[in-house]
């Protein structure tokens, strides 16, 4: 089944190779007017309402990318849109905060000047290695079934089951936890920088730091690694990468587990902002949908500009629409930008994306 | 011998059982539906308490057939589906409005009122067919879910028309305490929706419906034209989902964002209507009902495990989806068909 | 080397092949012969493991390889070109080449097979940095067997490399393919171009209706009626 459908796709591809060129071109130009349009919103964002703004959205668009790039990534290798990406970030947000805690609370006793530093650290490694676990679980004990059973509408079945797997994940946490929100004023207990004349909490800047960080290492690991390179393949062309010997189920499971993990992680960085409750994973998901339906499907290097676009989109709403609109703006532009440019404004990446 | 007399009875039966048919239901599901409708007054059940039960039942059934006829039929998830039901709710209880603190106090009776919000509603869902309809499968779901939390901002958002997240106390609809009326309410509410549904599938737009289902480029290859049939799915749909949030609203007689349009209350539905079976309409009403029971039953039993019913929804629907992707309707036709060959092989011996 | 035996296999309901048995010992170049939709392609996929024979067994280096996943059968050291060569055409040339080589652990063993496969295809050394996706039609040919090549294979399978190639092309390929064979490397080749096929093979069997019909040296088949009236038209 899986073959013909490849062999359709490249029969299909092949023939307007000249159009694809052009569409290309044209999608690239409308890509720097949209990168221009935001450097000026920017701008115009600093004019107005201060640099504080700026520097606000840029750090928040570092977390909507970092987010987005797993959310991507997971759509473009597995063709999986996954509805429950907020919920790694909800698992991220938890584990750091019951890992951080008893620490906080140690510190408070005997004072260590090293847990201090070190402390927060160990929490986002705990929720990383957490959100990576659950990737793992979810992928085999459910798309790995589902992937053997049937093909067929993969796309939707995928869709609809993540739904299914965020309610499970909310409401378990729910029930074995509590609704409470348990959140921690801040990681390190350090008075707040001044740069450029905007105070800058130690928070902010790491989590800013961890999420391009993040980013550039997967970055490099995609591109330059043997076991990157295989995930590439797999998103190009499966039935490729399983006759050059790569091991698909395997390929599959890294891939899920390294996207939950980089909710998960921006989950445990937010925890200052954000504070872990069951549905606390529903705003970012918003978010990393918005960037990734706004750049085009599984568009991974578009994602990291997007949630930079996104973040200054949103900064600009508070500033001269009001914060009321907040969640009518983005429906607007995703209509504008889905018929002026229905594969994203970077273009779609995702192979079976545009079947029913 | 034996196969004129299979033709002589079935030719007595057209009567009754051919009308019941033309509006939906099977002779066994019509015994089901007078059952539940006279189920009330059986004691056990007429007790306010679990009447209480069996209205939430046929809401949850009642939405699970709107939902179906977008999802089951024309294969587009609305993930706004709860934002719509409140808009409906949100419009009707504004209208009835008569405190001071709110910018609208015109205190129409809910009886209109619903009505109202439920074309809201369905305006809403034109507009949401449109929007969606040149984009597919799950461009479609996203965008519906982005108009959902827009409505839902709104809502929280337009505090002069809303009270924002205080939410509203809309008048109830009828001045009495007794659940009993409440019920045949919603269940005329369910059936009639159910029957509308019903004869429109059953129509040639059903059949259109699915064409656009299966392969929209083909559907529309062979004369089918996608933005009228799809855009009246959406508005039926939707309409029926208003006039849902419109009972809601003066029912419930409390009204919060947060507790009707959460995206969590689309998947509750999207959960019933999948573990129903997609594409029958009946499904979600077979699931709804001992669902109810079995969630009620358990939260009264387990008080001290909040949201568990939620968990056991959404197990159910990842195992229904990947295990067995009919559903509770899918395996009663299969029932239905293997009864049938069974019978025939006893009577006639073909 | 290759044992096929018995071979029934289809997509769901359809069967395409019917008791397929045929069989490759070691540095041979064998040709599978045949219209369209005679099976060849399927033949193929289920040695590979892309299929699964609703029947039969397939033993490759002596060990059963039917219930092997295609990765598995790729790292026992087979290699297929597929007729839609399922390149990364988002990928250059030389990270197709690199991905290629994914069963080789040994970076030493794949610089010098990547040095050894330019030296075959000395296009694609120049176009080396160059996507897959812009290749020319005969290049990606070339491309699609040079990454067959890149797992050291002991056994590669070629579907249609003459597809859609212009004659001149077609002969660079089937040059290429021959110059493989020459470094002792065995061939299964599937072609439609029959004329050129059994001059460079040593063996041929020709498939019609998912059946073997017939089989032998290739300088022989050349002389058979059937084949002379059927496939090359004389």
């Amino acid at each position: 089944m899986a073959e013909r459908i490849n062999s359709n796709d490249k029969t299909k591809t092949r023939k307007p190779a000249k159009k694809r060129v052009f569409g290309k071109l044209k999608t690239r130009t409308s890509a720097w007017v949209v990168i221009a349009v935001t450097i000026g919103l920017a701008i115009v964002i600093g004019k107005v309402g201060g640099v504080a703004q700026v520097v606000n959205a840029v750090v928040s668009g570092g977390m909507w990318a970092l987010l987005a790039v797993g959310l991507a990534l997971i759509l473009g290798v597995m063709n999986i849109p996954n509805f429950s990406h907020g919920e790694s970030f909800m698992v991220g947000a938890y584990v750091a905060y019951f890992v951080f805690s008893p620490l906080y609370k140690y510190n408070l006793v005997s004072g260590s000047k090293f847990l201090f530093i070190v402390g927060p650290f160990i929490g986002f490694i705990a929720a990383a290695l957490a959100g990576f676990i659950l990737g793992i679980i979810i992928e085999r004990l459910i798309f790995s079934p589902l992937r053997k059973r049937t093909r067929e509408r993969w796309v939707m079945n995928a869709f609809l089951l993540t739904v299914g797997i965020s309610f499970i994940l909310t409401n378990g946490t729910n029930l074995v936890i509590g609704p409470n929100f348990r959140g921690i004023p801040r990681y390190w207990d350090v008075a707040p920088f001044s740069f450029l004349g905007v105070r800058l909490t130690v928070d902010r800047i790491v989590a800013f730091t961890i999420a391009v960080v993040s980013i550039a290492v997967l970055w490099f690991f995609l591109r330059r690694t043997k076991t990157g390179r295989a995930i590439r393949a797999v998103s190009q062309d499966e039935s490729g990468a399983d006759m050059v010997g790569i091991n698909i189920q395997f390929i599959h499971t890294l891939t899920f587990g390294l996207g939950t993990s980089m909710a998960s992680v921006a989950g445990a960085c937010l925890l200052f902002m954000f504070q872990a409750y069951p549905t606390v994973g529903l705003k970012p998901l918003y978010f990393a949908w918005y960037v990734v339906m706004l750049v085009g499907l599984g568009n991974v290097s578009g994602a990291i500009v997007g949630g930079f676009i996104v973040a200054f989109l949103q900064a600009g709403t508070q500033q001269f629409i009001g914060v009321a609109w907040e969640e009518v703006v983005p429906t607007i532009v995703m209509m504008l930008v889905l018929i002026v440019a229905p594969s994203g404004i970077f273009g779609s990446e995702v192979k079976g994306i545009q079947e029913q | 011998m034996k196969i004129t007399e299979l033709a002589g009875r079935k030719r007595k039966m057209t009567g009754i059982t051919n009308i019941l048919q033309r509006v939906g239901f099977s002779p066994s599901g019509f015994i089901l539906l007078v059952v539940l409708a006279v189920l009330p007054f059986i004691p056990p059940f007429s007790s306010e308490f679990i009447l209480r039960w069996l209205i939430f039942g046929a809401f949850l059934a009642a939405q699970a057939v709107a939902f179906d006829l977008t999802a089951g039929y024309i294969n587009v998830v609305n993930f706004g589906f709860a934002a719509i039901l409140g808009l409906g709710a949100y419009t009707s209880a504004i209208l009835a409005n008569t405190s001071p603190y709110l910018i609208v106090q015109t205190g129409l009776t809910p009886w209109i009122g619903m009505f109202i919000g439920a074309i809201v509603a369905g305006f809403v869902g034109f507009i949401l067919g449109f929007l969606t309809l040149r984009l597919r499968g799950l461009y479609a779901a996203i965008m519906a879910w982005f108009v959902g939390i827009a409505i839902l901002g709104l809502a929280r958002n337009l505090i002069k028309l809303t009270r924002g997240s205080l939410g509203l106390s809309p008048p109830s609809l009828l001045e009495t305490s007794s659940n009993r009326p409440y019920f045949y309410i919603i269940l005329t509410m369910m059936v009639a929706i159910y029957i509308i549904c019903k004869i429109v599938t059953r129509s040639h737009y059903g059949l259109a419906f699915r064409a656009l289902g299966q392969n929209i480029d083909a559907a529309r290859a062979s004369g089918i034209n996608p933005t009228k049939y799809r855009v009246f799915n959406f508005t039926l749909s939707c309409f029926c989902a208003g006039l849902l949030g419109g009972f809601y609203a003066h029912y419930f007689v409390s009204l919060t964002p947060q507790a009707v349009m959460h995206t969590s209350k689309t998947v509750e539905v999207l959960a019933i209507a999948f573990i129903g079976g997609r594409g029958f309409l009946w499904g979600g009403i077979l699931t709804a009902f001992p669902f109810v029971f079995f969630i009620e039953y358990l939260r009264s039993a387990l008080p001290g495990l909040p949201g568990l019913h939620l968990v056991i929804y959404g197990v159910l629907m990842v195992l229904v989806m990947i295990y067995y992707p009919k559903g509770l309707a899918g395996f009663v036709v299969w029932a239905r068909e293997k009864i049938k060959i069974y019978k025939e092989e006893k009577n006639g011996g073909f | 080397m290759l044992k096929i035996q018995d071979i029934n296999a289809g997509y769901g309901f359809l069967q395409v092949l019917w008791d397929v048995v045929f069989e490759i010992s070691e540095g041979e170049f064998v040709a599978l012969l045949g219209p369209n939709g005679a099976g060849k392609s399927t033949t193929l996929r289920t040695i590979v493991g892309l299929i699964k024979p609703m029947k039969g067994e397939i033993t490759f280096k002596d060990t059963q390889i039917t219930p092997l996943t295609t990765h598995e059968i790729v790292n026992m050291g087979l290699s297929y070109v597929s007729e839609s060569l399922n390149l990364f055409v988002n990928m250059s040339v030389y990270e197709n080449l690199l991905l290629g080589a994914y069963t080789i652990k040994d970076v030493k063993i794949v610089d010098e097979t990547i040095d050894f496969v330019f030296n075959l295809f000395p296009q694609l050394a120049e176009r080396k940095k160059q996507l897959a996706g812009t290749l020319s039609g005969g290049e990606r040919k070339m491309l699609a067997i040079a990454r067959g090549m890149m797992s050291k294979p002991d056994l590669i399978m070629v579907d249609e490399p003459s597809l859609g190639l212009a004659p001149n092309l077609v002969e660079n390929v089937f040059e290429a393919l021959e110059r493989l064979h020459e470094g002792g490397i065995t061939i299964l080749l599937v072609e439609q171009n029959v004329t050129l096929t059994l001059e460079i093979t040593d063996r041929a069997y020709v498939i019609e209706q998912g059946k073997i019909v017939l089989s032998g040296k290739s300088s022989n088949l050349k002389k058979n009626d059937h084949v002379k009236s059927v496939y090359l038209g004389i």
